[in-house]
């Protein structure tokens, strides 16, 4: 009578990562035939983390939607798009969404550099990186900073981790948004490793 | 008159009951007993509802069954009860269009033992108030609520409670010194 079974749980996952209908990928399909707990458990984070009291959904979304491009996951931005759009997300946004995406993957390398290296010189040299969508972006400054921190933990920047956790202090951000925002990054990516 | 409804580390009353699952013709009624609630290994959520055909119930059973898997995956069985029959139960399933597609058991208490045992009787009509109970696999109320006839609940706060139960940071990562070992 009381029996179960994880195969909605897996289609119940794709939708609210905005893949509804799709066909269930071969690494979750797995787990939903194995009727593996460790599935239930993703579908709680993924939703538990994308309704982060903190986040509102236009946040949570786009977070999403960085965490996709990130992880190079082109049907997961797609469906993290959609749901963003659908939450008032202008395409202005999603462009700096994209952007900041883009600049943190050459930020979090070079600066990961300067970081291990500790050299005089490579620390005071100018940057010579171009970062002008950082002076004012549309999704504000705020958001952008959350973005940058979320794609330097992901891609495992120290200085970067840092330094942005501390400018969003000095905005006046909420250690636990700044928590619920990189647990979200760290639960989509994981969801991410079985698309 | 003095309701002791039965609260935090009580066990739940062993009971017997049938209930409405379906609109199946020939499968519509099944006899739902603690005892094999039990020995399914899971936990067991269960709300109650003062009247069937009244009007906040439908909108808030609605809602328990949008969520319906979401407590599958948090291993909880979802139970729906009133004081009504079993045949109550079941013309108000077939009479409204957002209770026939249920997932979850009506469970009829028609002698209203198990909403006395439970302490939610309202004195007057002894129609049930609108309490949640969640009871773990021993069969052990964790968290009890109870609001007046008129309030409905919000079912996110009943699975926001069942993580914080359930919650089980078992990362070595978070072990702190002194720590014997990780708890599982």
């Amino acid at each position: 009578m009381f029996a179960t079974n994880t195969q909605d749980t897996a289609l119940q996952l794709l939708q609210v990562v905005g893949l509804p209908g799709t066909e269930v990928p071969a690494k979750l399909a797995a787990l939903a035939a194995a009727d593996a707990r460790y599935l239930k458990d993703l579908k709680i984070n993924v939703s538990n983390a994308l309704d982060a009291a903190t986040l509102p959904k236009k946040d949570a979304y786009l977070i999403g939607l960085s965490v996709a491009i990130n992880e190079k996951l082109p049907a997961l931005q797609g469906g993290f798009e959609q749901l963003a759009l659908a939450a008032g997300a202008t395409d202005k946004e999603i462009a700096d969404i994209v952007s900041c995406t883009s600049l943190m993957n050459a930020n979090n390398v070079y600066y990961r550099f300067r970081h291990f290296v500790e050299k005089e010189f490579y620390t005071t040299a100018p940057a010579g990186i171009r970062m002008s969508i950082m002076a004012n972006p549309v999704i504000g400054k705020e958001l952008f900073e959350l973005v940058s921190l979320v794609i330097s933990a992901l891609n495992g920047c120290q200085m970067c981790v840092t330094s942005h956790e501390e400018a969003l202090l000095k905005h006046g951000t909420e250690q636990q948004r700044i928590l619920d925002a990189v647990r979200l990054g760290a639960v989509i990516k994981s969801l991410g490793v079985l698309l | 008159m003095k309701n002791a409804v039965l609260s935090v580390g009580a066990e739940f009353p062993a009971f017997t009951k049938k209930a409405v699952v379906s609109i199946e013709k020939g499968k519509e009624f099944y006899e739902i007993s603690s005892e094999e609630i039990k020995a399914s290994g899971k936990w067991m959520v269960m709300f109650w509802w003062p009247k069937d055909f009244t009007f906040v119930c439908p909108t808030e059973i609605a809602e328990f069954n949008k969520h319906y898997q979401d407590f599958a995956d948090r291993d909880a069985i979802l139970i729906g009860a009133s004081t009504d029959s079993e045949f109550v139960h079941l013309a108000w399933r077939n009479n409204h269009d957002d209770l026939r597609g249920l997932q979850f058991p009506m469970l009829a208490d028609t002698s209203k033992s198990l909403a006395q045992e439970l302490g939610i009787l309202e004195a007057e009509e002894k129609i049930a108030y609108r309490a949640t109970f969640v009871v773990d696999p021993q069969g052990t109320v964790r968290w009890t609520s109870v609001y007046d006839l008129s309030v409905g609940r919000n079912v996110k706060e009943v699975l926001r409670v069942m993580d914080a139960l359930q919650s089980d940071e078992l990362c070595p990562c978070n072990w702190q010194k002194g720590e014997a070992t990780l708890k599982a």
